[in-house]
């Protein structure tokens, strides 16, 4: 959030966003579910310009060993930004301050649903990565990681999902993309338990009064329960596209 | 009608406890993707293997150690077997069949009566898939045993010994097959089908080796009722 | 893992015995070939390779470089490889294997040596030249990253496009046509199992390998060589498998169309 020089206008005249949306209109998603053959369970999910691919491995042997729990499965969340990812420059690879925060965020907001008594000595690996991205992308990436956990066979409480609201030019907006998200005024991702609306991340920067916070989780709980949607379709999706035996299962990734 | 669940999603308006389910209040709610039968069962449609004693499972020696053998089962720590608890003496390598006596508390699981399963490769399949690969009364295991001539040795940890002796490849296919529709029915018929048609296009090339005698010395009958969930079946095999 | 690799041989060594690999494909047939172009949205070129179940990524992106001090009117081409962790069980997170810098090294100077790319065209003004750089994502692992990472990387360079630069700074959303290409490079990769040499080996059969070679290919030119692993090769088995990879060129170059 905020850049140096002069900021861009963020709303045209007629009060709708630089891309056409209204304020309370997301931009479109498509997942699809099982797109990858050695992970135990993948996701690849676009969300307007984000794409970002997740692979989930485990349970399997805690390494290093020391790190093991006797009670639970640990849950080992890696969110990484690929080099070619961004619109601008080239990045360098290996995970940056930023990835290893949100890192930290998304692995615990799974501690919260994944039944990891179920697996002592063990880690479940979910290994996330941002092939393009448009602001949002830590939502994206929490969204996606929760259909390739349900596709590994992971019990879990819920699926959890993700969004983020914002505020441009002093109105509360859902699903900032990057420019929204540099030169507005604040950004809020946020992600459910949609059987109950529990709260499992929630972060926030910029400035934003006490209504506009309630606003914010409302606008954004309305928001989440359409992506929600669209990730039980994708998992439903798996078992009913027809799979002769000898075709690999993930030919078409990107169509 | 059945009908596909998500994690999160209510299964029941009582609280029971089931499998693949957690309760919250007064009500159940699912685990993890699962078809939800008219029943009010859950089968799920993908997910690791429980371990659990009585199963039999298939594996290999990953481990020699003085008074025993770990034995790699898939699961996330290896099994393992002590020297006393097996008849046969093992190398590393060795395929087996053996049976879980005992799971404790932090997942540590004992095998014993281990059998070498010789000539033959293991597939994995998913373990939640072992009962429809095994089918109603070995139905399904025995067909495709009888079509291929293969022996065919089904651990319920998803990993499944098939022999080279008869149409390994088309074994596997129909294994494969199998895991991927598991969810569907009409199933039996369909891999049926499949094989007759795969062996009418290879024109007979590959007749399974007929009156082939199991390898190893394995025993093992079909039992009737072969079921999913049911511990202490011997596991299901086709000659 | 040991054991495994033990298993694997001696499996392999029995059906190759028999004429036969494990899928019944022949010795020198590949598996089914995909190269879909333009995958990505935000970088300037990308291509996605899918060769039996394994899949590589590839993107391009190109920024603002000073030039190598000796060679300071060209352009820089860099090429790298992750071998993400969700896109094997035997990947890891962390710093890169030497297993991902082979691979990133190896298809570099496949692509540099065939001069597809006219790195003297990049040159901007003093001190200042155009830097592309040609990422390798391994997303799915079932061997043969090799020649998928080849076919990725050249099907990005086939679907870049050619940045507008003013000012010294390039105009993300605009272009000035495609990248203009010289030529083409596909690689041929050969497992040796004993005395068995296998194109396009599954990772099953990479596990059980004694050593492989890698040939890269122009229509007139080897471009690129590699030898890896402990095994030996006799003059006549390399010279043989020169001449199998010249012959799989049109056919590789058909997927890339």
């Amino acid at each position: 959030m905020g850049g140096s020089g002069p900021k861009p206008k963020l709303l045209n005249s007629d009060g709708s966003r630089l891309d056409g949306r209204k304020l309370e209109e997301m931009r479109p998603i498509t997942i699809e579910a099982r797109v990858l053959n050695d992970a135990d369970g993948s996701c690849l999910l676009t969300w307007g310009r984000n794409k970002v691919l997740v692979g989930v491995y485990g349970p399997r042997e805690c390494i290093p060993r020391h790190d093991q729990s006797p009670y639970r499965a640990l849950i080992k969340c890696r969110y990484n930004m690929a080099p070619f990812c961004s619109l601008e420059e080239h990045n360098r690879s290996g995970p940056s301050r930023r990835s290893k925060e949100l890192s930290k965020v998304i692995s615990e907001a799974f501690e919260n649903v994944i039944i990891a008594e179920a697996y002592p000595k063990t880690q479940i690996d979910v290994y996330i990565e941002v092939l393009q991205s448009d602001g949002g992308t830590r939502c994206a990436a929490l969204t996606a990681a929760a259909v390739a956990l349900a596709d590994a066979g992971i019990p879990m409480k819920d699926l959890p999902v993700a969004i983020a609201v914002g505020k441009i030019e002093g109105k509360l907006a859902v699903d900032l993309f990057k420019d929204e998200d540099n030169f507005g005024e604040s950004d809020n991702p946020i992600a459910f338990a949609p059987r109950n609306w529990e709260v499992l991340l929630y972060q926030a920067d910029g400035l934003l009064t006490r209504d506009e916070v309630e606003q914010g989780l409302e606008l954004a709980k309305e928001a989440a329960k359409k992506v929600h949607e669209v990730q039980v379709e994708a998992l439903k999706r798996v078992y009913e596209k027809p799979h002769p035996p000898s075709v690999p299962l993930a030919t078409g990734m990107f169509q | 009608m059945t009908k596909i669940v998500m994690p999160g999603e209510m299964v029941s308006e009582r609280p029971l406890r089931m499998a693949y389910a957690y309760t919250d209040g007064q009500k159940t709610y699912s685990t993890v993707v699962a078809m939800l039968s008219p029943e009010g069962k859950l089968i799920p449609l993908e997910g690791p293997y429980d371990a659990l004693p009585e199963d039999y499972v298939v594996g290999f020696v990953s481990d020699v150690r003085f008074a025993g053998y770990s034995i790699d089962i898939g699961t996330a720590n290896p099994g393992s077997m002590s020297s006393r608890d097996s008849r046969e003496k093992f190398s590393l390598g060795d395929m087996a069949l053996a049976k879980i006596i005992a799971v404790d508390e932090v997942k540590n699981i004992d095998l014993a009566d281990a059998r070498k399963l010789l000539g033959g490769r293991i597939e994995k399949i998913s373990p939640v898939k072992v009962p429809r690969l095994i089918g109603k009364k070995n139905s399904m295991i025995t067909m495709i045993a009888d079509a291929t001539g293969c022996q065919i040795v089904v651990g319920r940890n998803g990993y499944v010994f098939i022999s080279h002796k008869g149409d390994h490849k088309l074994a596997k296919e129909a294994v494969e097959m199998i895991e991927k529709e598991a969810h569907t029915s009409g199933l039996t018929d369909r891999v049926a089908l499949y094989m007759k048609e795969r062996k009418a296009a290879r024109g007979g090339e590959s007749a399974p080796a007929s009156g082939m005698p199991p390898q190893g010395g394995m025993n093992a009958q079909p039992q009737a009722g072969a079921q999913s969930g049911q511990g202490g079946m011997p596991p299901a095999t086709g000659q | 893992m040991e054991i495994q690799k033990q298993l694997k041989r001696d499996f392999l060594t029995t059906l190759l015995s028999q004429g036969k690999r494990a899928d019944e494909r022949g010795k020198m047939d590949y598996r089914t070939t995909k190269v879909q172009k333009g995958v990505l949205q935000n970088s300037e070129g990308s291509a996605l390779c899918n060769l039996g179940k394994t899949q590589v990524l590839c993107g391009i992106k190109f920024d603002i470089a000073t030039p190598f001090p000796d060679r300071p009117k060209e352009g820089v081409l860099a090429t790298g490889a992750e071998f993400t962790p969700l896109g094997s069980h035997l990947f890891e997170p962390g710093p890169p294997s030497v297993e991902s810098i082979e691979l990133a090294r190896v298809v570099d100077r496949g692509v540099r040596s065939s001069n597809a790319v006219d790195l003297q065209s990049f040159f901007l003004e003093e001190g200042k030249v155009l830097a592309l750089y040609l990422d390798l994502y391994v997303l799915d692992h079932d061997g043969n990253l090799f020649d998928a990472a080849t076919l990725a990387a050249m099907g990005a360079l086939q679907n870049c496009i050619m940045p507008k630069v003013e000012g010294g700074k390039i105009i993300r959303n605009e272009n000035k046509g495609s990248l203009p290409l010289a030529t083409s490079c596909v690689s041929c990769t050969f497992a040796k199992v004993d005395a068995y040499h296998l194109l396009d080996p599954t990772l099953d059969e990479e596990k059980g390998m004694d050593g492989r070679l890698t040939i890269a290919t122009t229509p007139k030119h080897m471009c690129a060589a590699q030898k890896s692993g402990w095994a030996g090769y006799t003059q006549k088995d390399i010279m043989e498998l020169v001449d199998i990879s010249f012959a799989k060129g049109d056919e590789l170059r058909r997927h890339l169309q």
